[in-house]
């Protein structure tokens, strides 16, 4: 019974998967059969020639996801490290949830005369700020479970030994924190990655990323065109689970990536 | 002689980079809102505070979304609660191990794409109906999507929600050594529901409170699914901003940012206000 559950259970998290790749070759699914008429791999042979102007949009979700990523990682590692010394550690984390309390809409909206006033909507430079603010939250809340006693006690023991300040950060904590730190820039890219309010807010139009396509298409009822692009958006995360699913696990709950180290 | 000490850089960027937005994006709705700038602005007002609380659609809103995010957190944590003590060590062996981690590269934008093709009027859901033999057309397939009732946001939402809850109370469950407990509560002479019922549930709700209570502001500040498989009334609260907010008419610009206020402050004093619960009980997680 609870290997046959088991089995349906993996079924079902594989059908979402299943039925966008046959979307994407479909060239004709009607009503009311189960499995497409016809199919065709143009749909693909388009996109990777950018017929459709995919690729680019592709290229600057890629490239904005990449920065937000680095900065947010390079920005949260130092932060998280203050902020887990500080005396009021608990109310300062609970503070920075408060831009996921705002929701990414309510924000924009609210911060787009700023962003008008900085020159920044319509580029970007100012998606990728935008998304820095949930980004950088994210990090902070993430790389904070990496300071706890042990890190202290191995930092001690390295300064007993003669390391310097710099030499502890390059020796000892930058190695430590590899792999928290690589489930870090992975969830910070997916964040600017997966981000559709804020392309679409502060980017007023002018920021064409991989969602702002993808829902172009689905509005316009283009589903198979969707499909396509649902798939590209989903190859950087399923490819990471691939690799390593720890790049993905830590999404579900970022303050206990440290319990299953 | 007494000094100060200098405030940290980094903590002072974190907070000009998390707090300082939602200050002044709140700042911002406030004084527009009560007419203080504007391209229509003729002075302070509070007209459109009166226009928008006394509108049945904000209130249907907000109210629509706290009830969608509550039933939506509700029905996935259930579902992750009873396939958790369904499978148990199951979920980290073989490929399921890896397979539960597959939901997790889904944005809600996908989500919403998926909802449609399967549950839609002519999606596979309907089709597998109609080769069953229980209908005949799509029309004879029940309206799950674009329903005031919100069903469709709802469904969208377990999909999306509920393999994210089903790790994270695996995780939990290892963490809090559940199995360990509940196996002491059965030498003791309860039975397998009230082992689960008194020792495994209370102590993962508990352990996970700080990290629901994150789930369910998120889910009530949804905006991609709503969009896509919501219907055009009610509206969740952040597509109601968003379409006030984007309309031709600059006269609905004021009560995009009333709307945003309101739901604002009742999202972060509700957040606060669960982190300080959490606290209060001594509840290690990220709102210590």
């Amino acid at each position: 019974m609870r290997r046959l559950l088991a089995m349906l259970l993996g079924a079902a998290l594989l059908l979402p998967l299943a039925l966008l790749l046959l979307l994407s070759v479909s060239r004709q699914w009607t009503w009311p059969v189960l499995w497409p008429d016809r199919w065709q791999l143009r749909l693909w042979h388009d996109l990777l020639s950018d017929t459709a102007g995919i690729a680019s949009a592709v290229a600057r979700s890629l490239l904005m996801a990449i920065g937000v990523g680095l900065l947010a990682t390079a920005l949260g590692f130092p932060t998280s490290r203050r902020l887990a010394r500080h005396r009021r550690r608990g109310r300062l984390l609970a503070l920075i949830h408060l831009p996921y309390a705002l929701s990414p809409v309510v924000l924009a909206v609210g911060l787009l005369f700023v962003f008008l006033k900085w020159h920044l909507a319509g580029h970007m430079a100012g998606v990728m700020l935008a998304q820095l603010i949930f980004a950088y939250a994210y990090a902070v809340i993430l790389l904070s479970g990496f300071w706890n006693p042990r890190t202290d006690a191995l930092v001690d023991l390295a300064r007993t030994l003669g390391a310097d300040g710099r030499q502890v950060w390059w020796r000892v904590l930058l190695p430590m924190a590899l792999p928290m730190l690589t489930v870090c820039l992975f969830q910070t890219f997916l964040i600017s990655w997966f981000d559709y309010p804020l392309a679409l807010l502060i980017g007023s139009g002018q920021v064409q990323t991989l969602t702002i396509r993808l829902f172009e298409y689905f509005s316009s009822g283009d589903i198979r065109l969707a499909a396509s692009c649902a798939l590209l958006l989903m190859a950087p995360p399923l490819l990471a689970l691939l690799v390593n699913h720890r790049l993905l696990s830590s999404a579900a709950a970022p303050h206990l990536e440290t319990l299953d180290d | 002689m007494n000094r100060r000490p200098r405030p940290d850089p980094w903590l002072l960027l974190l907070l000009a980079m998390t707090i300082g937005p939602v200050v002044v994006a709140l700042g911002f709705m406030l004084v527009y809102s009560v007419g203080g700038i504007g391209l229509l602005s003729s002075g302070w007002t509070l007209r459109y505070w009166g226009e928008a609380l006394h509108d049945g659609e904000t209130w249907a809103s907000l109210g629509y979304s706290f009830a969608i995010g509550l039933a939506s957190l509700a029905l996935a944590l259930g579902l992750a609660l009873g396939l958790q003590a369904a499978l148990g060590p199951q979920l980290r062996r073989g490929p399921l191990r890896s397979l539960l981690f597959v939901p997790l590269a889904i944005p809600a934008l996908v989500a919403a794409l998926v909802s449609v093709e399967l549950f839609g009027n002519a999606g596979l859901l309907a089709r597998l109906a109609r080769a069953a033999g229980w209908i005949d057309m799509p029309n004879d397939f029940p309206s799950l999507l674009f329903t005031a009732s919100g069903s469709g946001i709802v469904l969208t939402h377990v999909l999306l929600v509920g393999p994210f809850l089903l790790l994270l109370l695996d995780r939990l469950a290892r963490h809090e050594r559940v199995d360990e407990l509940a196996w002491v509560a059965r030498s003791l002479g309860a039975s397998r529901w009230q082992a689960w019922r008194r020792v495994t549930l209370p102590v993962l709700l508990r352990a996970g409170m700080p990290t629901l209570s994150v789930y369910f502001i998120v889910l009530v500040g949804a905006f991609e699914v709503p969009l896509l498989v919501g219907a055009p009334y009610p509206q969740m609260v952040s597509v109601l901003v968003q379409r006030k907010f984007s309309q031709f008419d600059l006269a609905s610009k004021p009560q995009a940012y009333v709307i945003g206020s309101v739901y604002a402050l009742l999202a972060m004093a509700l957040l606060m206000a669960l982190f300080a619960w959490c606290g209060r009980r001594g509840i290690s997680g990220d709102a210590r």
